[in-house]
């Protein structure tokens, strides 16, 4: 046994050693992790504007998905923070801010003068546009036929079928409602939650709540929910694929999502570099949109984008928006609304 | 012997300390996380009874902890009811056919849950598989999906397994030729099945109903892309509660009622059935 068991322990050692001396050398590196929602979307999000910048600097990205809100605050109050960059929900932004769970970003180095003011806030830059459409199955409803309001959108008499709603509160439903019953769109917040309930218990046995993107997509391809408040990349992604589906564009309500770091990040620095370098980079921004149908969040990316997909982002439509949704409102009344919301749906 | 030994009350020298390292996994992964839940639910966001009196003064968090339990309680009867044949099938099949069928319940169980979700929408919805052929034969479209039928159908589907597998490894250690010495002494084949053959295979049905019924409670992937809003388990509102809200005080006191409610109904179950031998400690 003696000489190979010998041989064997000394080649053992040194590959250990070796190991070690690997990681102590990657661990020197510099290194991001970046948290999406995940899936294909993630994928093309990291190889658009992560990867490339990455590369040029010498910085190894690692991923991890989805974001989950319970995870983020665990780790932050763990102070074992693992996640460096974060697409989260821009009402999430502003109660991560608040609780002090997400670093505030410095103007010196994160430079935002090129994005809408609305959709930055003291923690959060963001990362895209999307809206929040009324989406019609083409088999059901003709270009020229469909309801091209939130008025209509409720009127089940003129249009008969399903309505499909997300089932959040964030979900833009109570925005629609309120639409629908003649707010004027300029005095939607803050929101008159008891009006919107009354005018969603109008349509309250048509109308399906959905999960998920791929829930939303196969609701309305399949014709079961010929009319439903969907986001413009997912309707747009299915009938690209063939299947019946369209954004109406009127009324849409501009939605966004943001990038938060979370307090406590090993590479704070770092993180902010690449958000930095990501609102200027009009290409890979353009690269992203060119796959998926969100908008950049820097107009000079929009020249990069190819014209039919241009066509079908929000930035193109903003003479038939009706609100962005304001989520500091959100960030104060979703627990609240949340709670109604299930007693509602519940009854 | 081994029973002697097993049965015996003093622990027999020093082999009693092979527990210690199971003993301290289960301190570290069970006892220390549900002491911090039962604290989380008694002091966030601040110290008190809060959130059990939240629980308590909406009707809404009731129902949903009442719906919780009908559905596991159906979804135990409905898995029961196929189960049992199901797994006296195998018994008597033949070695490959025995095979067959346990690879039928067992391939769906290595599927992903939620792949194994989405096959259940596409089949159960209105436009699917089941209803265009009910609409072929000129029937009118049955709601299977977003409503309890949805919920048992998927659920009873992943829980197939924990019923069939313990009740055909009891059925297997039963002995064939009582059923024939029923018979021998005049017992009609029915009559032998149901008084001597069903009552010694007890525990594993037993068994099967804790581990359907106790697994049921905790689903909240299956009613959530399944069921309707009126569906809604506890452990989707649990989630809800923590990963959407963020109330992790009142995710907390979910949990611990759950937890309690379930134990008060296993200890009046165990005054009804021997727990003990339900699950295999009896002789």
């Amino acid at each position: 046994m003696s000489r190979r068991g010998i041989a064997l322990a000394v080649t053992g050692l040194l590959v250990l050693t070796a190991c070690g001396g690997g990681h102590a050398a990657s661990g020197d590196g510099k290194q991001l992790t970046v948290v999406m929602w995940g899936g294909d979307d993630q994928k093309k999000a990291v190889a658009a504007y992560v990867e490339p910048w990455a590369k040029a600097n010498g910085v190894t990205v690692k991923q991890d998905s989805p974001t989950d809100y319970a995870k983020f605050r665990a780790q932050v109050e763990s102070k074992k923070v693992s996640w460096g960059v974060v697409e989260v929900e821009p009402n999430f932004a502003v109660t991560a801010c608040e609780n002090g769970w997400a670093v505030k970003l410095d103007p010196a180095k994160v430079d935002m003068s090129k994005v809408k003011k609305e959709l930055v806030s003291e923690c959060a830059a963001p990362l895209l546009e999307y809206a929040f459409t009324i989406a019609y199955n083409t088999k059901a409803y003709s270009a020229e036929n469909h309801p091209k309001t939130w008025a209509e959108f409720f009127d089940t008499a003129k249009f008969p079928g399903k309505r499909g709603f997300w089932k959040y509160a964030t979900g833009a439903m109570f925005e629609a409602a309120l639409l629908a019953d003649g707010v004027p769109a300029d005095q939607l917040y803050p929101l008159d939650i008891d009006r919107a309930f009354k005018k969603l218990d109008t349509i309250k046995k048509d109308i399906v709540f959905y999960e998920t993107g791929e829930q939303q997509q196969q609701l309305v391809s399949s014709g079961e929910v010929p009319l439903i408040q969907a986001w413009n990349g997912r309707i747009f992604a299915a009938a690209e694929d063939g299947q019946p589906v369209a954004n109406e564009w009127n009324q849409h309500l501009l939605s966004y999502d943001q990038v938060v770091i979370p307090a406590g990040y090993r590479d704070t620095a770092l993180a902010q570099e690449w958000l930095n370098n990501f609102l200027a980079d009009a290409k890979g921004q353009a690269d992203y949109a060119n796959q998926s149908a969100y908008a950049p969040v820097t107009p000079e990316a929009l020249q990069y984008v190819q014209p039919d997909v241009r066509r079908e982002l929000p930035t193109e439509h903003e003479d038939q928006r009706a609100a962005i949704v304001d989520y500091t409102y959100w960030a104060e009344h979703y627990d609240e609304v949340t709670e109604r919301l299930n007693e509602w749906m519940a009854q | 012997m081994t029973g002697e030994a097993v049965t015996g009350r003093r622990l027999p020298d020093g082999w009693g300390f092979l527990v210690l390292p199971l003993v301290a996994f289960l301190l570290v992964v069970f006892v220390h996380p549900l002491i911090s839940v039962l604290a989380r639910s008694l002091s966030d966001p601040e110290p008190g009874l809060g959130n059990y009196a939240a629980f308590f003064d909406s009707p809404v968090y009731l129902d949903v902890l009442v719906n919780t339990f009908v559905v596991a309680g159906l979804v135990t009867l409905v898995t029961l009811v196929l189960g049992f044949p199901y797994a006296y099938l195998m018994t008597l099949a033949t070695p490959f056919w025995r095979g067959v069928l346990m690879a039928a319940v067992l391939v769906p169980f290595w599927t992903s849950l939620l792949v194994r979700t989405f096959a259940w929408v596409l089949i159960l919805r209105d436009t699917g598989v089941v209803n265009e052929v009910i609409g072929a034969l000129g029937g009118q479209p049955v709601p299977l999906l977003r409503n309890l039928a949805g919920v048992l159908i998927g659920m009873v589907q992943v829980m197939l397994p924990f019923a069939v597998l313990p009740i055909y490894a009891t059925m297997r250690g039963v002995d064939r030729r009582l059923l024939q010495a029923a018979e021998g002494l005049g017992a009609r084949p029915a009559f032998a099945f149901w008084r001597v053959y069903a009552p010694l295979t007890l525990p594993g049905v037993a068994a099967a109903t804790l581990l359907v019924f106790v697994s049921s409670l905790g689903f909240y992937v299956t009613p959530a892309l399944l069921g309707g809003p009126q569906n809604v388990m506890i452990g989707e509102l649990i989630v809800q509660q923590l990963s959407g809200v963020l109330r992790w005080g009142f995710a907390s006191a979910l949990a611990v009622i759950l937890l309690v409610v379930t134990g008060v109904l296993l200890l009046l179950a165990a005054r009804v059935v021997d727990l003990r031998r339900m699950i295999g400690g009896g002789r």
